[in-house]
């Protein structure tokens, strides 16, 4: 219908705010521009718009607003934000024609938008930073990271996350990374103020457990819900590091950000993946060039959904491109971005998924301008640059988030991939040779595991983690000797790596030396009282050595910290049967039927005990 | 704008009367306590800058601190800053809260009729204009941006490069011809000027 107006308007007929303007500003613009949202004005109604009917008329004459960084017909988005050439036109007649407001027949109904803070009513948890960030009054742009701890006591499933920054007007966007290592908070620590500096992130992880899901904050958009089965688990002792872009504004400011969690029961039946192109490596740009190109391309091993993307650059990058080329050689464009702009930066993601099959090369394509010509050059007079964190550096990334096709299995199959592609840009990076493990490992491929896990250890003779993780391959393969050799050197190194020594209880405990496998145990104990794994097996070496009445203690503490076990209560009946606790015995058993009336064993021994008491009486 | 051609005659006419009288000009408007001021017929001052802002409009906040630091840097030198609200709709109370929340030390006037506006052909916030005065009088040295930093909505540089607020004063203060006499400001629109 909008397409035909011009056609309509174009002689005579008068350009009205009530008839013309306010759906078009409605629909577009008041989502920010409007009381406590980003836009540093409200546009909602026609005295607000006819007051800036000049200024609207330029800024979405040049595309400035509703700001929207794809090509159209390069991905079709979620949420586009853009307008049509008509409509455009339509504000500009409007805005020569004196801004009139019109008849009162088309008075437009104000648009609705959902009461309080938060988009999606109240969350199951908010995070909130223990104190306000002083933003100052001006200076360059100001990329910083505030850690928030999630205080959740077992696993929870994240079905949305929403993030309040506070005063959305000096906040360009928000990235919340899940940092299960707590390498952040070491980091925070070491700054002074709250949070620490840095525009991009990355949190080393000693788990495959890619983090799946983009969890990003523009201005204007909705909290993204995740579908059925998309859910994410986040699990006790989890950061969230909140990454925010702030701009001075003037006047100094506080910052205060929250971040709400919406959980559900549904545990995730779903697996995205988020994999990155990047070719930083290959980020040298020589002063006054202004067409660097630099490009990764990824062969899928695959067949795979793609979600969304993410292209991300600094203030240098000019022409961002992704696209897919398909096994019989066609192109699928991902994303065509005309003319960066860092400053509205987004997570797109796709209307539909869109099918890429096994075989399809990923690609990035990114230009660089590093001219004078360049206004948002942070080098005047232009100087080299190259990859880096700060802003003045550059950066070449494509995240792109995809859910493989097949079971778990498909996600290793594709981390494998992604470590190889990297390893062959970068053949000494640590974590590539780690990350490879760790998924041949899951993979069950346990010689290659071995192999990467060494040469990570090569890189990083010091990593606690590596060296831990590579003597569970050897536990793995039963080769016990050279395992103990490994989570022995661990903790000469790291005496409280808590869980080399519980690796290390495990093995004296395969070779059947319960002494030493109580000794290890012990002491993992007095590091974290409530280890469930640690409890059991203290218990079963108890059990094992004869020690019935010292076995129940570390049972009945792992009950009262997980009391719907139903093996726990099995074993208990056991011991207690053992010990000719009759009644104990019975009530453990029982309880283990009610928990999973399928437990034979549970069923026996209950059995067993009514018996000998019925042959007692 | 419908009746933009005839406003800006009498724009033109007004400067060319000033410059050309080379008079102190009685204009009158009023800070935000309705007090009556001639913020161009001060005999001591040797240069006025009158820094058209507004109560709402980014850019113009972003200025604020290189504002106060050009007032700091010139007041001792004979040079009279003013800021000057000229969107009719601000209430004092609004610009009194925008003045203190953005640290300024400077006189705020209101031109709810634009009496400045039509004096200086100021059309955007932030803009800048510098009146020269000397033994003959006053006259308008400067109207424009107050350096390069933005380009366009949207489009700012790093740092600016260009300081044209800062060149065109250290001109008048020096008895020079201003060499960049004019230049487009680049911000919100002043509702209703031309």
């Amino acid at each position: 219908m909008l397409a035909s107006m011009p056609t309509c308007h174009r002689e005579g007929k008068e350009v009205t705010f009530n008839e013309h303007v306010a759906p078009i500003v409605l629909r577009n613009c008041a989502v920010c521009h409007r009381p406590g949202e980003a836009g540093p004005f409200s546009l909602l109604t026609y005295a607000d718009v006819r007051k800036r009917a000049r200024q609207i008329a330029r800024v979405t004459a040049r595309r400035y607003m509703p700001p929207w960084l794809p090509a159209p017909g390069y991905g079709d988005f979620v949420g586009t934000r853009r307008l049509s050439d008509a409509e455009i036109a339509l504000l500009q007649r409007w805005a020569e024609g004196g801004a009139p407001e019109g008849g009162p027949a088309h008075r437009p109904v104000p648009p609705s938008f959902p009461p309080g803070v938060w988009a999606l009513g109240p969350p199951d948890l908010v995070l909130e930073m223990a104190e306000p960030y002083s933003l100052r009054a001006e200076g360059p742009d100001d990329f910083r990271n505030f850690v928030l701890p999630v205080p959740v006591t077992r696993t929870r499933y994240v079905r949305a996350i929403d993030i309040l920054p506070g005063d959305k007007r000096i906040v360009h966007h928000a990235n919340v990374l899940v940092d299960r290592t707590g390498a952040s908070r070491r980091r925070d620590a070491q700054e002074p103020g709250p949070g620490f500096s840095g525009m991009d992130l990355l949190i080393e992880s000693d788990r495959f457990e890619p983090h799946s899901h983009f969890l990003f904050w523009k201005p204007g958009t909705p909290p993204q819900v995740e579908g059925p089965g998309m859910a994410w688990a986040i699990e006790p002792g989890t950061d969230l590091v909140l990454n925010m872009h702030l701009f001075p504004s003037g006047k100094p400011k506080r910052v205060q950000a929250a971040v709400g969690l919406y959980f559900t029961d549904e545990a995730p039946s779903e697996h995205p993946m988020l994999i990155q192109l990047e070719n930083d490596r290959a980020l040298d740009i020589p002063p006054g060039v202004d067409d660097f190109v630099v490009t990764d391309d990824l062969p899928l091993p695959l067949d795979v959904d793609l979600l969304g993307v993410y292209p991300h650059a600094h203030y240098l990058g000019r022409d961002l491109r992704g696209f897919a080329t398909l096994p019989d050689g066609q192109r699928r464009w991902l994303v065509w971005i005309k003319d960066w702009d860092l400053n509205w930066q987004g997570v797109f993601r796709y209307r539909t998924p869109l099918f890429l099959p096994r075989g399809t090369k990923l690609s990035m394509r990114y230009t660089y301008d590093n001219s004078a010509a360049n206004l948002r050059n942070p080098h005047n007079p232009p100087r080299r640059v190259v990859a880096g964190n700060r802003s003045a550096d550059e950066m070449a990334h494509l995240w792109v988030q995809l859910r493989p096709h097949g079971g778990p299995r498909s996600r290793l199959l594709l981390q494998e991939a992604l470590m190889r592609h990297r390893l062959e840009l970068y053949p000494t990076e640590y974590s590539s040779h780690f990350n490879l493990a760790a998924a041949l490992q899951s993979l069950g491929r346990q010689e290659g595991a071995i192999a990467h896990y060494r040469q990570a250890l090569e890189i990083e003779p010091g990593s606690s983690t590596a060296r831990n993780a590579l003597g569970t391959v050897y536990v793995e393969q039963h080769r016990l000797a050279l395992a103990r050799g490994e989570f022995q050197r661990v903790l000469e190194q790291e005496p409280d790596h808590v869980q080399a020594r519980y690796n290390l209880a495990r093995v004296w405990l395969a070779r059947g030396d319960l002494r030493r496998a109580e000794r290890e145990l012990s002491v993992v104990l007095e590091h974290e009282p409530d280890d469930l794994e640690s409890l059991y097996t203290l218990g079963s070496v108890l059990a094992r050595e004869g020690r019935l009445a010292e076995a129940v203690v570390p049972y009945e503490h792992a009950l009262r910290l997980a009391p719907e076990d139903a093996d726990t209560h099995n074993t208990l009946g056991q011991i207690f049967a053992m010990q000719g606790q009759l009644r104990s015995a019975e009530r453990h058993f029982a309880s283990a039927l009610r928990m999973d009336p399928g437990h034979d064993e549970a069923r026996e021994g209950l059995a067993r005990i009514r018996s000998r008491r019925a042959a007692n009486r | 704008m419908r009746g933009s051609r005839a406003q800006r005659a009498l724009v033109g006419l007004t400067l060319v009367g000033a410059i050309a009288c080379a008079g102190r000009p009685e204009i009158e408007v009023e800070d935000l306590d309705g007090r009556v001021v001639r913020p161009l017929a001060s005999a001591t001052d040797r240069a006025v800058v009158l820094l058209f802002t507004a109560t709402d409009c980014p850019i113009s906040d972003r200025y604020a601190p290189e504002v106060r630091r050009l007032a700091g840097e010139y007041a001792p030198q004979g040079v009279r800053f003013f800021l000057v609200y000229a969107d009719a709709a601000s209430r004092p109370e609004a610009i009194r809260q925008h003045v203190s929340d953005f640290g300024y030390d400077l006189r705020a006037l209101r031109d709810p009729a634009h009496t400045l506006v039509r004096l200086t052909g100021a059309t955007v916030t932030p803009e800048a204009v510098v009146f020269a005065s000397d033994k003959g009088g006053t006259r308008l040295a400067y109207r424009g941006r107050i350096d390069d930093w933005y380009e366009d909505f949207g489009r700012a540089r790093a740092a600016p490069t260009t300081h044209e607020l800062a060149d065109s004063l250290d001109a008048v203060l020096a008895g020079r011809r201003v060499e960049v006499p004019r230049t487009t400001a680049i911000g919100c629109f002043i509702p209703g000027a031309s």
